[in-house]
């Protein structure tokens, strides 16, 4: 590791090409196999023009794997960005995007919308919306004068995502047991198939502008994990990194869930792989995280989405995979600290 | 001039909750030592923490160069001024480099990372403290000793003016209190004023130009050291029966406390509206404590100073300026062959301002320095 933290030329050549081999290859997988060379030769003719060999392998390519691997790619990268984040906001390794509450929020959202019998980009707005609110009631209960601070606001983190909690349970006991429910409960595993260059017009640009906040920020981050005094005494506003923080994590979190419902881990795994490998040093960190976040969804999705002929909800994947790799990972490297 | 630092009037009490701190005034100059004594629960770090406004004085204010520090923007704030928290406080997961890379971030842009300049200096000040073998050792993998000096790195990668330590020689071993302690007296030497929080009156009386001492009740008496670290005062703040006693070395003669027992009482806060020296400490009242029942009116004594290099004989002299009125005789020889300076002064006045000069030679690092006084 380099002394001033950041990443070895080696490792960001790594981490820039890596996403990119992993979306081409995916972009080959499926129920039907396409080749490298085909994938390259139908992207090549979508941008300098000309003409392709077989429509079908263009409209599988361009229509269904693209905008999905896409998202993936997104959310990936999001979902491990700001799970790195809120642990280095709340100095707090166990810290996830959900911690105050955004997720079980936009999960309300989502399932109100599928209750109400709205359309995707519907039922993306509407959860979207709900995130932001769970985290605005957070902020609300948990900050005031005089208050311990992050701890509060942690603790009414957890209120608010129970109560929202709750109130899926509530739409869930109150919908339609022959359509509706099921649509929310499949909803709620997290799925990547309802991707499209429609549903990322509107989610996309939200994370990509986290993605950058972060990534512009990210050597000031470091100034996270400190005390209020420690954090004070550096010169810089302490509040306004926290607030641009939470509001560019929560901003991301939200809009993954309400693309794509709850994917668990990707936020918990991913940023600790990283800390493990490449130190608690920002610089590296917060890229680091974006491209293997990225990488993994990718890859993750990719079997969800092949591995059997009816598809399988990408959270029990991310669990199952995620897991065991994270104990493999946390005994061979003899853990990580905030 | 205005002082580098001043708190005026001072005042801060925690939201329903009794007064801790009542009308405190203090000062320090560039290059100064100030310690701050106070038994526990007398709220010396509150102190602290008003002073560098991060607590609100209820009432008073801070000064820096005689502005206010509450209305001074941050990032100019704290590149003058640096923090260094108790250690225990500040176990982190990133190297000690970048721990003290980050005492860089007041100037630094808020969406740069920090150059080649930044990485430098953050370099220098580890060398300059002799723990550049420890950068790239994690924070949470060093001693108390070690993180202690590490986080004294990272306030000094700002280049500050004045260096505040909350307990700074705390929870360390005799060794490592001495290298802390070291430290803060090479670098005030170098004209960095320091601000440190102690539970030891001797080192107060060892390291420290001026002292302040606090009471429970919320008031304090603060001026030079030798003024204020005395037998009287110590029972009175602390309540512990304490001799001031000198241990002489070869070199030097050192100050030191002994706590001998606990006092019956230990006088509260002062009385509602009395100022607070009413409280019990005296100020100039004892003063000259150190020439305990030396005449006053007027003494002679004849100094001895041996020190090493040129600079430091530079600050030796530029200090018996000061004190010129005293001087009725000096004696300088450098003895070249050893990289030696000795003065011989012998001085005429007030024992008072004798002890003061005295004291104030001996807190320059590197010197030998004795006084003797003649018989009555």
């Amino acid at each position: 590791m380099r002394r001033d933290g950041k990443l070895p030329v080696i490792w960001i050549i790594i981490l820039i090409v890596l996403p990119f081999i992993a979306a081409l290859i995916a972009l080959g997988i499926g129920r039907m196999s396409i080749s490298p060379g085909e994938v390259l030769d139908v992207l090549r003719t979508r941008i300098a023009g000309g003409h392709v060999s077989s429509q079908l392998i263009e409209k599988t390519v361009m229509q269904l794997r693209l905008p999905r691997i896409v998202l993936a790619a997104l959310v990936g990268a999001g979902l491990s960005v700001s799970g790195c984040a809120f642990q280095s906001l709340f100095a707090n390794p166990l810290a996830t995007p959900d911690t105050l509450g955004v997720a079980s929020g936009a999960s309300f959202g989502a399932a109100l919308g599928i209750l109400l019998g709205f359309d995707l980009v519907g039922v993306q707005i509407i959860g979207l919306a709900m995130g932001g609110l769970a985290v605005t009631l957070t902020w609300l209960a948990g900050s005031g004068k005089d208050r311990g601070g992050l701890s509060y606001i942690v603790l009414s983190g957890i209120m608010i995502g129970s109560l929202f909690s709750a109130l899926v349970s509530l739409i869930k006991y109150v919908a339609d047991e022959e359509s509706q429910l099921p649509a929310i409960t499949y909803w709620l595993m997290g799925g990547l198939d309802k991707a499209s260059f429609r549903t990322l017009s509107l989610g996309a640009p939200v994370i990509i502008a986290g993605i950058l906040i972060f990534f512009l920020i990210r050597w000031r981050m470091n100034l996270l994990p400190l005390s209020d005094d420690e954090a004070k005494a550096s010169g810089t506003n302490i509040k306004a990194l926290r607030t641009v923080t939470v509001i560019a994590a929560t901003a991301i979190t939200a809009s993954c869930v309400s693309m794509c419902g709850q994917v668990g881990w990707v936020g918990l795994l991913i940023p600790h792989m990283c800390r493990m490998k490449f130190g608690s040093n920002h610089l590296a960190l917060i890229p680091s995280s974006v491209s293997l976040g990225a990488v993994f969804m990718i890859a993750v999705d990719t079997l969800a989405r092949s591995i059997s002929a009816a598809e399988i909800p990408v959270s029990i994947f991310t669990a199952t995979i995620g897991a065991p790799f994270f104990i493999m990972l946390m005994r061979r490297s003899g853990g990580w600290r905030i | 001039m205005s002082p580098l630092l001043k708190v005026e009037n001072g005042s801060f009490a925690y939201r329903g909750g009794p007064q801790i701190l009542d009308n405190i005034n203090f000062e320090v100059n560039a290059g100064e030592i100030l310690a701050v004594l106070g038994p526990n629960g007398a709220g010396k770090t509150t102190l602290l923490r008003c002073m560098m406004d991060m607590l609100r004085w209820d009432s008073g204010r801070s000064l820096l160069d005689g502005e206010d520090i509450h209305s001074m923007p941050a990032r100019k704030l704290w590149s003058r001024m640096a923090y260094v928290p108790q250690a225990k406080s500040a176990a982190s997961s990133y190297t000690a480099f970048q721990t003290v890379l980050l005492g860089r971030s007041s100037r630094i842009g808020t969406f740069s990372s920090p150059s080649a300049e930044d990485m430098e200096k953050a370099e220098a000040v580890m060398r300059q403290l002799g723990i550049l073998d420890l950068a790239d050792k994690q924070c949470y993998a060093v001693s108390g000793g070690e993180l202690q000096m590490v986080l004294i790195a990272r306030a000094m990668a700002s280049e500050p003016e004045i260096l505040v330590l909350d307990e700074p020689e705390s929870n360390l071993d005799f060794r490592n209190q001495l290298v802390v302690l070291d430290t803060i007296s090479i670098l005030a030497a170098d004209g960095v004023a320091c601000v440190f929080n102690t539970h030891y009156p001797a080192h107060a009386l060892q390291r420290a130009h001026r002292s302040l001492i606090l009471n429970k009740g919320g008031g304090c008496i603060s001026g030079s050291t030798p003024e204020i670290v005395t037998e009287d005062n110590i029972r009175r703040a602390f309540g512990v029966n304490a001799v001031i006693g000198e241990i002489e070395t070869a070199e030097s003669v050192l100050k030191n406390v002994m706590p001998l027992s606990i006092a019956e009482t230990r006088q509260g806060g002062p009385e509602p509206g009395a100022p607070s020296e009413a409280a019990g400490l005296t100020g100039h009242e004892a003063a000259n404590a150190d020439a305990a029942g030396r005449n006053d009116e007027g003494c002679i004594a004849s100094v001895s100073i041996i020190m090493k290099d040129n600079a430091t004989a530079d600050k030796v002299n530029s200090l018996l300026h000061e004190y010129n009125h005293l001087l009725i005789g000096r004696m300088g020889l450098p003895h070249r062959g050893r990289g030696l300076y000795i003065i011989n002064i012998t001085l005429d006045g007030a024992g008072s301002e004798i002890g003061a000069l005295s004291h104030r030679l001996s807190l320059i690092p590197g010197i030998s320095v004795k006084t003797t006084y003649a018989g009555e």
